[in-house]
């Protein structure tokens, strides 16, 4: 097929207002945050109750007979 | 929902350019008469396909790559051969769904339905009975509609409703989510109610665009609200953009989805019942891009110039407030139907969240007034002036602006 579909630019999520932005700048346009401090601390949050969900489960399989 | 359906098209789809979700209008005979139907249904085409052209048409879709095939009308259900056609998808490998108004699926035929392969019904229901009765014209279609939901679920298919969201059935959102996922609904689509057909007629039952305001703060809150209760909140394609709320009411499996233009021809594409074949079904004819009695599908869908305008427009395209918007390269002016209708153009789009947003920073709204009749067809629509005035009351200002979890 020659002509391709559209693919529309990729937008950043901010974690600090939730508003969508473009990559270009560091700091939220909306809320002024910085958007890389803010992803980091946003995954190390994710990162945290991924690892509870884990210990949860793993203790939940060590009580099983 | 750990997975996205695979009526979702991915990047690679839209690069390929394949029409993974049809719509496609089997008749356009309807028991209903519902007084915001964009394709004035009611009598059937006299021109519909046959059931030879109508399974021809199938295996030309399978052919494409289409994942997704959803049967609306009209009321499909009154088309003789439906499960024919529902058997005939799924033996060719594709998803069926079935969108109706629910005032004659009764237990029988939902019973068929299933055994001929179909997966899912959204049943149509527009607000709680008063309005709903008031709206679809036929007094007792809410409690046939809400049976027919429970019946589905009893069947094996996926239960889901569908809701326009205008004036009247606004206020009535969050009781009619009770009622829902009481019934037994786990997906909940909306779609804002387009200024077409029937709607064109009743500009009183149409949203304004600053009541974007107080639209989407509700519906992110039904989307939190419904996830943790089992129902997935899906919104259509004029429901939107940005703003904080887009991810919560976007998100079903990824937070960082966010709306990224229309796609009518990229990824999917309409069919009226007549063969004609149409990059959005909700499009009126200069979008229709030739008819299967004429042209293979294949032909239409790879080479004319109508199904084309998504793929071929530029920010340039667009006009008014969207022209110079933050979001214009990726939004591109949203939903095309929405505008179309309104403004006998796409491009620039008031039913937005963000724009209302920034006007009300401005200390102003915008307001549509209906200037032109629509002429009465199918598809038809009329034409509306945009006012922008200053705004009366203080916007509604969110609880809370809903963070991830």
């Amino acid at each position: 097929m020659a002509e391709q579909g559209r693919i529309a630019p990729r937008l950043r999520l901010c974690r600090g207002c939730r508003q969508f932005v473009g990559w270009e700048a560091p700091d939220c346009r909306f809320c002024g945050g910085d958007l890389d401090e803010m992803e980091a601390e946003h995954e190390a949050r994710q990162q945290a109750v991924r690892d509870a969900a884990a210990a949860l489960q793993a203790a939940i399989e060590a009580e099983r007979p | 929902m750990n997975e996205l359906p695979v009526r979702y098209a991915g990047d690679e789809d839209a690069a390929n350019r394949v029409p993974v979700s049809i719509v496609w209008e089997i008749t356009l005979a309807c028991d209903l008469a519902c007084s915001h139907c964009g394709s004035r249904a009611g009598r059937r085409r006299r021109d519909e396909l046959t059931t030879a052209e109508a399974l021809d048409l199938v295996a030309q879709m399978a052919e494409l790559g289409t994942r997704d095939v959803g049967l609306i009308g009209g009321e499909a259900y009154l088309r003789k051969d439906w499960l024919e056609i529902v058997a005939a998808v799924r033996a060719h490998g594709m998803e069926c769904g079935l969108q109706s108004g629910g005032r004659n699926l009764n237990d029988e035929r939902l019973a068929k339905a299933a055994a001929a392969g179909l997966q899912g019904v959204g049943l149509s229901i527009d607000g709680l009975r008063d309005v709903h009765d008031e709206v679809r014209g036929v007094p007792g279609s809410f409690d046939l509609a809400l049976a027919a939901l429970r019946s589905v679920t009893a069947h094996g298919m996926v239960p889901s409703v569908n809701t326009q969201i205008n004036a009247k059935s606004m206020p009535q959102l969050r009781q009619l989510m009770d009622l829902i996922i009481d019934a037994g609904a786990t997906q909940w689509q909306f779609a804002i109610t387009v200024a077409m057909g029937n709607a064109a007629d009743h500009p009183e039952l149409l949203l304004q665009p600053w009541q974007m305001l107080e639209l989407m703060p509700l519906l992110a809150e039904l989307a939190v609200e419904g996830r943790e209760r089992g129902l997935f909140l899906q919104p259509a394609n004029n429901i939107g953009y940005f703003g904080p709320y887009e991810s919560t009411i976007r998100n079903i499996v990824d937070d960082e989805i966010h709306w990224h233009g229309c796609v009518a021809g990229d990824t999917v594409f309409g069919i009226e019942a007549d063969g004609t074949i149409k990059s959005c079904p909700g499009l009126p004819s200069p979008y229709a891009g030739g008819n299967i009695r004429e042209r293979s599908l294949r032909d239409i869908w790879e080479n004319s110039e109508p199904i084309a305008f998504t793929r071929r427009r530029t920010v340039d395209d667009l006009w008014g407030y969207c022209r110079g918007c933050y979001y214009a390269e990726v939004c591109m002016g949203g939903c095309t139907w929405t505008a179309h209708s309104l403004f006998g153009r796409p491009g620039n789009n008031p039913m937005c969240h963000y724009r209302a947003l920034e006007m009300d920073k401005a200390g102003l709204r915008e307001r549509l007034v209906k200037v032109k009749d629509a002429p009465g067809h199918a598809f038809d629509h009329g034409e509306f002036e945009l006012i922008v005035e200053p705004a009366v009351a203080p916007a509604r200002v969110p609880d809370r602006i809903l963070i991830d979890g």
